[in-house]
């Protein structure tokens, strides 16, 4: 089918549909009417997602269902008031905070805007950290593309940012024969398209690489391109080396409206003022929809999918290498690669995640089914480890689109505005390689609109500026930087083993942190088996001593998360 | 690192909590020399926040706060002199090949290095933290352990909370609520899981009874609400297998959830050391004398099982300390088997009790090819059983047995000319 309305219709009234109202929107469908089952909506945008059309919106309203508002800051004040920004950037998740880093690279003011308290509040910091070979990819599609293309710039990229990378590889198990057989040619063709290293091994070596496996499985397919890394870690420290290099970041701001002129946006709305850039950048996740919706460009519709992950103590890392999870024939046509177990970069292990549509952008609530059923799949997949192990779970929420494709191109419609928007798994492991794709296309996009060449700095530095990590240096190091500077040798964080020094230094890091989870996210105090139980009280006094902040200001993560009620 | 600071000590106690100062102080007074490493600023361990009383029943037949009963146990470890570091930080810990063990510690002296032949583990324990009973629900400001709570109430001067609900009747949240109320705060109640109260029945008593806050049993939290700060929980109560009873649900309003939901042993050290744990107690396996499964590894107080009371705890820093000064000294009961390396390559078993009577048998290798020697065992320096051997060579076990009375002092295997 393409881009056949009444066909269409059809097809949706055939399977049951006959409520959904469907037209043509420039050159996308969109769906009307109203149902009592979001799963059905969300079935719905699927089939349309079938008919060749450029995007599917789905306004298929859900009966009894109001969105809850969008959190916000309360701040409202005019710091940005008729700020005019080269590139605005909106959103601070990996991908808009790659954008601000790889256009820091020219001589272009750009600024960021993060509704949040800091970068990498949602899908940012809500993911497993596994940088996909690709293999879960289609052949030729977009996200294949940049997915392995993101994934070979991680070495360099980890290494300028000096943020901590392993290639551990990633093992796709399976505990059948006839699924070997059947997977082979599907993932050698996939491989052969995209570029990816690795293939089917023997149980004999499958058993000598991960000793602790479980008896179930009866062979893999291993990738040895597979990464992991702390995606809040890198996120940050994108975000730090782009302000180093000269970009602004502007967090607990939130784009309300934007105004439009002659296919441009002329002016962009915010709690903090009104702006006039001159290119806007959508990188906006969950609401990426909204944000084009603003802008009258709305051709495609977030459905938010969320997935759960369980953390295990960081003494049960060691007994596996890679990422792995035990896979059906489903996988081989699902959106979502199944979950597994993998070990982190710190060591711990991730167990997850799973993934189920639901209507809410922003709902990171953790549910005890969920959970237990996520354990009983993958706990055995490694022998050793126990449900006792869990040391923590959280949520997070993917922006998926109905064509569960990346949208990276500039506005059809608007001269000035640049979708980086649909960015889902596996968008963490893209994320370099998308921030490529964007920069070339902002640069095409200021000469079209502008007629303007944008040039290159002569003084752009790829490298982060690094605060010492005590936990990775040598003996030799770690005394010289003590006596450099006692505070790195008081640890505060006791199962981390993060020193007072670090937490300092993250305090007052390029993008400061001035909470207890932005703290968390740069250093990790509180990370550890003991959920901050111990090192909670002299984090505040750490944050609050270093912004001058009082100790009642200081937050979990940003206004309204006060921790304290008052003194005694 | 700083090797003028390498030093070689009896004991090194890790923790300078009731425990790690019970037992510094009563291996001090056997004579041997002692390093006690604090990894917080200052001595006392848990008891510095403690304020409350109901401590030292047992040891001193009077009601103390906690911070009066770490001062009579810092007065005695002041008294004695013994050298201690605070704010100091176990980054390895590695057994040596010659016996003993040696340490890497940070802080803010920079790295430094100290070698002991003993160790004693008394790291206390911590709280098992809301996600580890599965809490669930979203993730607002304003869940805290009991601990933490009491950290900054009793420390800090600051209050988490104005209206709260308590998970787990544990002693800390027991004694928290009280503190809480007499602060000003709202205890909505106390909800413990099991069918009976965790905590002692004194600390019900005095803490909930006496203050009108409601101990349900058979009931949980089953979810968290609030996106920035806790602003509700859902209660509900449990079946015989913990599990939430449908339709029991209730919402309460507050601003936090405490929870007192028990303690786990701190044996990251003794697991990093290779000491086995007991998966009952999460602690170490040990001996009569609070001896590892490891030589020279001793495990004492909240790390080797969580107590009750702080006297016990005291009581087992008191016995571990005791012990390692002995074992330190050579004064125990397991003596070594002697015999020259250049002559065997090993001889087995290692050690024998001193003080047991009968037969022993010495499995061995010879450690080069050797014709006509004679080997002996020697007990206190008396050939107790001696053999001549045409030929020896290292690829052929060789077995020797005699009888030996109680009390030896020694025990050798010798490779004489025949």
């Amino acid at each position: 089918m393409s881009r056949d309305i009444k066909k269409l219709k059809k097809m949706l009234d055939k399977k049951g549909f006959d409520a959904v109202q469907c037209s043509q929107w420039r050159d996308s469908v969109r769906l009307e009417g109203r149902m009592d089952d979001w799963g059905q909506i969300v079935r719905a945008g699927r089939l349309a997602a079938k008919a060749g059309f450029k995007g599917v919106i789905n306004d298929i309203e859900l009966k009894g269902f109001t969105a809850p508002p969008i959190r916000q800051s309360s701040l409202n004040d005019a710091a940005l008031e008729n700020d005019r920004p080269d590139v605005l950037i909106i959103g601070g998740g990996v991908v808009g905070c790659a954008i601000a880093r790889e256009l820091s690279k020219y001589k272009l003011d750009i600024l960021l805007l993060e509704k949040e308290s800091d970068v990498a509040m949602h899908a940012s910091s809500r993911n497993d950290g596994m940088i996909h070979p690709g293999i879960a990819s289609k052949a030729g599609s977009l996200s294949g593309v940049l997915n392995v293309r993101g994934n070979h710039l991680y070495t360099e990229l980890c290494q300028q940012l000096g943020v901590p990378f392993e290639r551990y590889g990633n093992l796709i198990l399976f505990s059948s024969h006839l699924f070997g057989k059947v997977a082979k040619p599907i993932l050698s063709y996939r491989q052969k398209n995209l570029g990816i290293e690795g293939g089917k091994i023997s149980l004999k070596r499958l058993r000598e690489i991960e000793p602790n496996i479980t008896d179930e499985a009866v062979g893999a397919f291993e990738y040895p391109s597979s990464g992991v890394l702390s995606p809040y870690k890198l996120t940050v420290a994108l975000a730090d080396n782009a302000i180093e290099n000269g970009a602004r970041f502007s967090m607990g701001t939130i784009v309300k409206s934007m105004r439009t002129k002659a296919g441009a946006i002329t002016e962009v709305v915010t709690n903090r003022g009104t702006l006039r850039p001159r290119m806007v950048i959508n990188a906006a996740g969950v609401f990426s929809d909204l944000i084009a919706e603003m802008a009258n460009d709305r051709f495609f519709s977030i459905h938010p999918r969320k997935g759960e992950c369980a953390i295990l103590d960081k003494k049960k890392g060691p007994l596996l290498t890679r990422s792995m999870g035990l896979i059906g024939f489903s996988m081989l046509t699902s959106d979502t690669k199944g979950g597994g177990v993998m070990r982190t970069i710190d060591d711990n292990v991730l167990v997850g995640p799973d993934a189920y549509e639901q209507p809410l952008r922003e709902d990171f609530s953790t549910h005890a089914e969920n959970m237990d059923i996520i354990l009983e799949k993958h706990l055995p997949l490694i022998k050793g480890f126990e449900r006792a192990d869990v040391i923590t779970y959280f949520a997070g929420i993917r922006a998926s689109t109905y064509e569960e494709e990346f949208i990276i191109e500039k506005s059809e419609y608007v001269n000035n505005l640049i979708h980086a928007a649909g960015i889902q798994s596996p968008g963490l492991a893209a994320a370099p390689a998308i921030a490529e794709s964007i920069e070339e296309i902002t640069l095409k996009a200021f000469f079209t609109a502008y007629g303007q060449k944008i040039k290159k700095k002569n003084n752009f530095n790829p490298k982060r500026r690094l605060a010492p990590d005590m936990a990775k240096l040598s003996l030799e190091e770690k005394q010289k930087v003590i006596k450099a500077n006692p505070d790195y040798g008081i640890v505060v964080c006791r199962c981390e083993g993060i020193s007072k020094g670090e937490i300092i230094a993250a305090v007052n890091s390029p993008l400061p942190a001035r909470d207890v989870d932005a703290i968390k996210r740069r250093v990790r105090p509180g990370m550890g088996r003991c959920q901050g139980g111990f090192c909670t009280p002299l984090v505040m006094q750490i944050i609050s001593q270093e912004s001058g902040k009082k100790l009642e200001e200081i937050n979990k993560n940003g206004q309204g998360s006060e921790i304290l009620k008052g003194k005694l | 690192m700083d090797n003028k600071l390498i030093n070689e000590y009896d004991l090194v106690v890790l923790g300078g909590g009731p425990a790690g100062l019970a037992a510094a102080v009563a291996a001090k007074e056997n004579g041997a020399r002692v390093m006690l490493i604090e990894r917080e600023e200052n001595l006392g361990g848990i008891l510095k926040q403690c304020i409350h009383d109901g401590f030292g029943l047992v040891l001193f037949k009077e009601r103390l706060t906690g911070t009066q009963y770490a001062e009579r146990f810092l007065k005695k470890f002041y008294d004695l002199g013994i050298e201690h570091m605070t704010n100091a930080f176990l980054n390895s810990v590695q057994r040596l090949p010659e016996g003993g063990f040696e340490f890497v510690i940070q802080s803010a002296k920079g790295m430094v290095g100290l070698k002991s032949k003993t160790l004693v583990l008394a790291c206390g324990c911590r709280e098992r933290s809301a996600r580890q009973v599965f809490i669930h629900g979203e993730r607002p400001a304003g869940v805290f352990t009991a601990g933490t709570a009491q950290y900054l109430v009793n420390i800090m001067g600051q209050m988490p909370t104005k209206k709260c609900v308590i998970l787990g009747s544990g002693d800390i949240g027991l004694i928290m609520a009280r503190r809480l109320s007499l602060e000003g705060a709202q205890v909505e109640g106390v909800y413990e899981i099991q069918k009976s109260p965790a905590g002692l029945a004194r600390n019900v008593s005095q803490c909930l009874d006496d203050f009108d806050i409601p101990l349900h049993l058979n009931s949980t939290v089953s979810k968290v609400f609030g996106q920035k700060r806790l602003e509700g929980v859902e209660v509900c109560k449990v079946d015989e297998n913990y599990k939430p009873i449908k339709g029991s649900e209730r919402f309460i309003e507050c601003d936090a959830l405490i929870v007192s939901v028990g303690l786990l042993p701190e044996n990251e050290v003794a697991q990093s050391l290779g000491v086995e744990i007991d998966p009952a107690t999460k602690g170490p396996y040990v001996d009569q004398e609070l001896m590892t499964d490891i030589p020279g590894v001793f495990a004492c107080g909240n790390a080797l099982h969580v107590n009750d009371l702080v006297d016990y705890v005291s009581q087992s820093g008191h016995l571990a300390g005791q012990a390692a000064a002995r074992y330190a000294s050579g004064d125990e009961n397991r003596i070594k088997v002697e015999y020259n390396s250049e002559d065997f390559l090993y001889v087995v078993p290692q050690y024998f009790d001193k003080n047991k009577e009968g037969e022993i048998t010495l499995y061995w290798r010879s450690k080069a090819d050797h014709r006509g020697k004679k080997v002996a065992i020697e007990v206190d320096g008396r050939a107790e059983k001696s053999k001549k051997y045409m030929r020896l060579l290292p690829s052929e076990m060789q077995s020797l047995t005699c009888t030996v009375k109680a009390d030896v002092g020694q025990i050798s295997l010798k490779m004489l000319d025949g």
